[in-house]
């Protein structure tokens, strides 16, 4: 294990991989500050550039977008009160106050040292459990990883359908059935290609990503204008002292720790991820505060801020650990980040840790250096970045159009691709009226491929029979823990309706 | 009676995956195939089936959450920008193949910054000339990508 941290570290001290991850945080800084714009459309533009790379430098810059934009996002949640993305949502319950306040320089440096905590903690929690969980997934079979699977797909659906499962559900399936589209693995026979030779190869990762992601995310930026926009430049440029007093440190010190603590272990449940760690983590704080400062949290306290940043870092490195070890995503983030490593040739899962194991520990350290470098160079960075904000939406969102596009075209140069795109982004706005998730449709089409192998595997291994669901005790539990996931939450809701007709039902009775 | 929207999105679901697994007895089998445990049409047959039965259930929760469904209003939506931004978009893709990267992405970038409502030719012409001219000599000669030249110009070139 030394060996593999030694060869990691040497890889990610590269040059060339540290302006790697600097070049990374500093984009995915600017791009998840972008209101709309979330780090899945930001690793999704990042792609095709890192095409030109090894594999190594290709995911540390990844990395690097990832937590950019995660931190980003933070700014935004703090300054104008429109989180780039959905884990940061929480931030801005707290944020935003203490901008309003005029303490913006102060949140904003809170920010950064919670988060820097937060990935740090849990980068050391990875370097242990990471080559523990991979020893033990060297004993998994394809039965078992068709199970895993199947948990990760529902459980994704479970927790990203803003309470509407079915409709995550039904993206999932819609997202399986895009990736049959193409040549049969297996048996080589087209499918649903319609004898038109641009889907022989099926429909492009890159292709899907960035117009579900990059391409939607932009014109939906048009299409729903926020109306606070303008009156935020200023809340940009005025952002006041960063410095913290000795007391607001041993104050957050304990909290910090506990979210970090409590971040990593929700990041690496299969779909849970960052938003819901931030949740847990402000929920969790509110509860154990003193009651006079339960009343601060929602106005600017800065434990409600510091908590969820904390544990949205540290998620965001534990759901690395299903993505390096099972080769498995847990969110939509990391589905893509396993897209893009698929598309270098490497299979993350028990075998990376063994064949790759340069790949394998650089990301993890360069996950470290990433902090680092979010916290003594973004830091300071961020009066100037939130200028470049300033940029005028008329170039800027054209901008992005092109990048998507030409991002595709570049891999493939097939013009063909750009109105398959067109297609899929103006699909995509539909869905996103319509309240339908569009991250699990993307995990479904990137693990469908892989399902059906697993599957066919497996059911060669029994000869044909499905009994290998029951018969292997690890496939079983999987498939038990896939069966709670989807039926706790009907069950629930179901749960809540039957006691608000009782209690309805009751108080009629009263009257 | 009336239809939310939710219903019309789980009924195209439904024919959709209908469709779907009809077209799935379309797939050509390999001699034999059809006695293995699993072949070419398994995966999709399963996927209808799932289809199906979750859009059928769809349709019918949506009808129980149909009245605290919030209204979608069409109208606030900024629609002309986006509907014109992706008919650029489409007409960038005809053209790219003849006329080439350099002249189609440079139209691309001017046509985009007008939709959005940029009208100072300076900013029109002074942004989109030299980005395309530096992401030019990014492409081929800093990463040597080949960039081949519009079918126009060779048709006309000889």
């Amino acid at each position: 294990m030394l060996d593999g941290i030694l060869t990691g570290l040497s890889t990610a001290t590269m040059p060339i991989n540290l302006f790697m991850v600097f070049i990374g945080c500093f984009v995915g800084t600017f791009i998840g500050m972008l209101p709309g714009l979330g780090p899945i459309s930001a690793i999704a533009l990042m792609i095709p550039i890192t095409y030109g790379l090894d594999p190594a430098s290709g995911i540390i810059l990844m990395a690097g977008v990832y937590y950019g934009a995660i931190f980003g996002g933070s700014t935004s949640s703090i300054l104008i009160n429109a989180p780039g993305c959905s884990g940061t949502v929480v931030t801005a319950f707290d944020g935003y106050p203490l901008a309003q306040q005029g303490h913006a320089g102060k949140a904003l440096a809170l920010a950064a040292y919670a988060s820097f905590t937060g990935g740090t903690v849990s980068a050391i929690f990875l370097l242990v459990a990471a080559p523990a969980l991979a020893s033990v997934s060297l004993s998994f079979q394809s039965a078992d990883y068709f199970a895993l699977m199947v948990l990760g797909l529902s459980a994704v659906a479970a927790f990203s359908g803003k309470g509407n499962i079915l409709k995550a559900l039904l993206m999932t399936v819609l997202g399986l059935m895009i990736s049959t589209i193409g040549t049969d693995r297996s048996s080589g026979v087209d499918r649903f290609t319609f004898g038109r030779m641009d889907l022989v190869d099926g429909i492009s990762f890159l292709l899907l990503a960035m117009a579900t992601f990059a391409l939607a995310e932009a014109l939906m930026s048009i299409l729903k204008p926020d109306e606070n926009a303008e009156a935020d430049e200023d809340a940009m440029s005025n952002l006041g002292s960063m410095k913290l007093t000795k007391e607001e440190v041993k104050e957050v010190a304990p909290v910090i720790a506990r979210s970090s603590v409590l971040g990593f272990f929700v990041g690496v449940l299969p779909g849970a991820g960052a938003t819901i760690a931030a949740f847990l983590a402000y929920g969790f704080e509110r509860n154990l505060a003193k009651a006079k400062e339960k009343l601060k949290f929602g106005m600017g306290s800065l434990k409600g801020l510091a908590a969820p940043e904390a544990a949205n870092n540290a998620a965001s490195s534990g759901s690395f650990v299903p993505l390096l070890t099972l080769g498995i995503p847990g969110s939509g983030t990391t589905a893509i980040m396993l897209g893009a490593l698929i598309s270098y040739g490497i299979q993350p899962g028990p075998r990376l840790f063994l064949d790759n194991p340069e790949v394998f520990w650089s990301v993890i350290i360069s996950m470290y250096v990433g902090n680092i470098v979010l916290l003594i160079l973004n830091l300071p960075l961020i009066p100037y970045i939130s200028r470049l904000l300033a940029v005028p939406r008329q170039i800027l969102v054209p901008m992005i159009l092109l990048f998507s596009i030409t991002g595709v075209y570049l891999v493939s140069f097939n013009s063909a691709d750009i109105q398959i795109m067109v297609i899929i982004t103006v699909l995509a706005i539909i869905f996103r009226l319509l309240d339908f998730p569009l991250a699990p449709l993307l995990l479904g089409f990137i693990l469908g491929g892989m399902l059906e192998d697993n599957l066919r595997r497996a059911l060669l291994i029994s000869d044909g029979s499905y009994s290998f669901v029951w018969e292997r005790p690890i496939t079983l539990t999987i498939f038990s823990i896939t069966a709670f996931v989807l039926v706790a939450p009907i069950a629930s809701g179901m749960w809540k309706r039957y006691r608000q007709k009782t209690l309805g039902y009751g108080a009629s009775m009263q009257e | 009676m009336t239809i939310s929207r939710d219903q019309i999105a789980g009924l195209v679901f439904l024919v959709f995956s209908l469709a779907y697994g009809y077209y799935a007895t379309d797939i050509a089998l390999l001699p034999g195939e059809e006695f293995e445990p699993i072949n070419a049409r398994s995966m999709p047959y399963v996927l209808s089936a799932l289809g199906s039965v979750l859009s059928f259930f769809f349709v019918l929760a949506s009808w129980r959450s149909a009245a605290t469904l919030k209204p979608l209003n069409l109208q606030q939506l900024a629609w002309k920008p986006v509907l014109a931004l992706l008919v650029v978009m489409v007409i960038y893709g005809l053209i790219l193949d003849w006329i080439g990267f350099v002249v189609s992405t440079a139209l691309f970038l001017i046509a985009g910054f007008r939709i959005m409502g940029e009208r100072r030719p300076k900013i029109l012409f002074g942004v989109s000339i030299p980005f395309v001219g530096v992401s030019w000599f990014c492409l081929t000669q800093l990463l040597d990508i080949y960039l081949a030249p519009g079918r126009l110009f060779s048709l006309l070139g000889g």
